[in-house]
């Protein structure tokens, strides 16, 4: 089934009066339910915006070609408001970013009962998902701490538990493993990997790193504003092979 | 109660902010206690004002002595009720130079006013004077009786001399507290002493008083009484209550919009910190703001959050200025009451004025930045360090 789906998806970025960057140039892109898919490329190839207009944080352009498409889990994302679009993130997606991005002021509970109530659940039923999504991280006993005062691996797992309590449909991860330690990369993985086999959520993640991809099942490759390539991991390792 | 714990995890910017508003909240408060305070002494006089007509002597600004028998001209005249001759005169000729007001003596004729005067005296202790007294009695005023410790029974020296305390008063905060009340004939003695020796030559002490207060009839015009008396008196100068407003009210009024004026520029100036910091806050926090747009917070709800923020520093600003106000108001009014000098008066609407402008004050510093914040770009406000 399919969970995302963009077409003929452009993004310019208007840098001053004179220069403009086309990070997107016409990306194709169907991502089923229960996928974990890594997209790659390096700096400048339009991944991270590619993220972002599947993340609805960013709209694809509308003018000069083609018109672009946008469904999420069915609906017709392309011509939403701001507000809806907003509705749509918290309800149906758990966002990881690269630098953990934790509200420095809130505990790690907190901080996770705060997507929860974005979610528009109730502040005591929102404590309680909080609670039990640190759990599922394995940090119970770190709930009271702020950021600060936990490690970075720590910080992304409370990341990661933020970005769950919501039971979303996809999780789209910014470099969720480009701060950490070989180790901790690992750990992080291999928690993400669980969730989406258990749980059968949807990982988007962008990466520079080989290791995710490996980890994932599908690696879409970015180049100059398009896809490059589009490959199941399987197939990657048998031609490697 | 997140967003109180939010505001005291950024100690030092909340309590800078805090600070700021405070200032103006107490300026406000302490001035607008000032304003109280007068204009309740000018509602005071107003009302002393209102059912009489004071005359004195037209020359000297009224320091130059009436005679009693202009009394009896004036009892004659239409729409007159009741005269009452009076002489007042400072308790020491030479008052100390100071902030403090000098206390006063009045001679009166207990029962002159034949009950038109409303104006009521409360006993504190003894009793009132009466047409009967005479000679060096006296019934202080409570903020004399105070100062020198009296209650009656005790004696007290005027003017060199030894008077009996019959009673003592009640505060009213008005000219009673500072005033000892003598018999008018025991006044009359002293005030001609009082007088340079060439205009006391030619009179007799029982024939001065300094003004005449005039109750003229119910309903009657008091205008025209106080010509009719100007122009059978000779010499002679009238303050109607009319009168008392308009030369009382026209400068109490500016004094009034003055004070006024500097606590709104004070309000005005902690208004500006408010802003300043939540727009200083929300620069600082572009990348918080970010992530919770990115993770789905709304933007009337990011608006609320600041929002609530900049109110909830608003209110702790105003109470805590409010509290300060009120300490500096009522140890001035303690350090006061001993010389008669009550500066301020802190009402119920006041303070719940203070505390209210200032919360409303700091939601409306906060909707201009809270706004601001909410229209960020998630993405560039990610990027943002």
């Amino acid at each position: 089934m399919t969970l995302v789906e963009g077409t003929n998806l452009r993004k310019t970025y208007r840098l001053s009066r004179r220069t403009s960057v086309e990070a997107l140039r016409g990306v194709d892109i169907t991502i089923g339910a229960g996928e974990m898919v890594a997209i790659m490329g390096p700096s400048g190839s339009g991944k991270s915006t590619l993220m972002h207009i599947l993340g609805l944080l960013h709209a694809p352009d509308r003018s000069d070609g083609p018109m672009p498409g946008l469904r999420i889990g069915g609906t017709d994302a392309t011509t939403l408001s701001d507000r809806e679009r907003t509705r749509i993130r918290a309800q149906w997606m758990g966002f990881v970013f690269q630098s953990f991005n934790l509200v420095p002021t809130l505990t790690a509970a907190e901080n996770v009962a705060l997507a929860a109530e974005y979610a528009g659940m109730a502040r005591g039923k929102a404590q309680s998902a909080a609670r039990e999504a640190l759990a599922s991280v394995g940090l119970a006993d770190r709930a009271a701490h702020r950021p600060m005062e936990l490690s970075g691996g720590e910080q992304q797992r409370v990341a990661i538990a933020r970005a769950l309590v919501t039971e979303p449909k996809v999780i789209l991860g910014d470099e969720p493993t480009g701060n950490l330690d070989s180790t901790r990369s690992v750990e992080v993985l291999a928690m993400l990997r669980k969730f989406n086999r258990e749980r059968g959520q949807t990982f988007i993640l962008v990466t520079h790193d080989p290791e995710v991809g490996a980890a994932c099942d599908r690696i879409i490759r970015m180049r100059d504003g398009l896809v490059a390539s589009d490959e199941r991991v399987a197939d990657v390792r048998a031609v490697a092979a | 109660m997140r967003l109180l714990r939010e505001l005291s995890r950024r100690k030092l910017r909340t309590t800078l902010t805090v600070i700021g508003i405070t200032i103006g909240i107490w300026a406000l408060v302490v001035f607008s206690s000032m304003a109280n305070q007068i204009n309740g002494l000018v509602g005071m006089g107003t009302e002393f004002y209102a059912d009489k007509i004071v005359v004195t002597d037209g020359e000297a600004f009224g320091s130059s002595p009436m005679r009693l028998t202009e009394a009896d001209t004036i009892a004659a005249l239409d729409d007159v009720a009741a005269v009452e001759p009076k002489i007042e005169f400072l308790w020491e000729p030479d008052p100390p130079v100071g902030f403090s007001t000098p206390h006063l003596v009045s001679g009166i004729v207990p029962g002159a006013d034949a009950g038109h005067e409303t104006f009521d005296l409360e006993l504190a202790t003894g009793r009132l004077l009466t047409a009967e007294d005479e000679g060096n009695v006296v019934v202080l005023g409570a903020t004399v009786a105070r100062k020198h410790g009296l209650v009656a029974g005790d004696s007290v020296e005027i003017r060199g001399e030894a008077f009996d305390v019959v009673g003592t008063l009640q505060p009213t905060l008005a000219s009673p507290d500072i005033t000892g009340l003598i018999p008018l004939a025991t006044a009359q003695v002293i005030y001609l002493g009082d007088l340079p020796p060439l205009v006391a030559e030619s009179l007799e002490a029982h024939e001065v008083v300094s003004q005449i207060v005039v109750y003229p009839t119910e309903g009657s015009d008091f205008a025209a009484v106080a010509s009719a008396i100007e122009a059978s008196v000779e010499n002679s100068a009238t303050m109607t209550g009319a009168e008392f407003n308009e030369s009382v009210g026209a400068t109490t009024g500016i004094f009034t919009a003055v004070i006024i004026g500097v606590a709104t520029v004070s309000l005005f100036v902690g208004g500006l910190s408010v802003i300043n910091t939540m727009a200083m806050s929300v620069a600082e926090r572009t990348r918080e703001i970010g992530i919770k747009r990115a993770i789905g917070g709304s933007r009337g709800r990011i608006i609320r959050e600041l929002v609530a923020e900049a109110a909830v520093i608003g209110l702790i600003g105003g109470l805590v200025g409010l509290a300060l106000g009120a300490t500096v108001v009522v140890v001035a009014n303690e350090l006061g009451r001993a010389s008669g000098n009550v500066l301020f008066d802190l009402t119920p609407a006041t303070a719940a004025f203070a505390v209210g402008f200032s919360t409303i004050l700091g939601m409306l510093a906060g909707i201009v930045p809270a706004w601001t914040a909410a229209r960020l770009d998630p993405v560039s406000a990610l990027r943002y360090e």
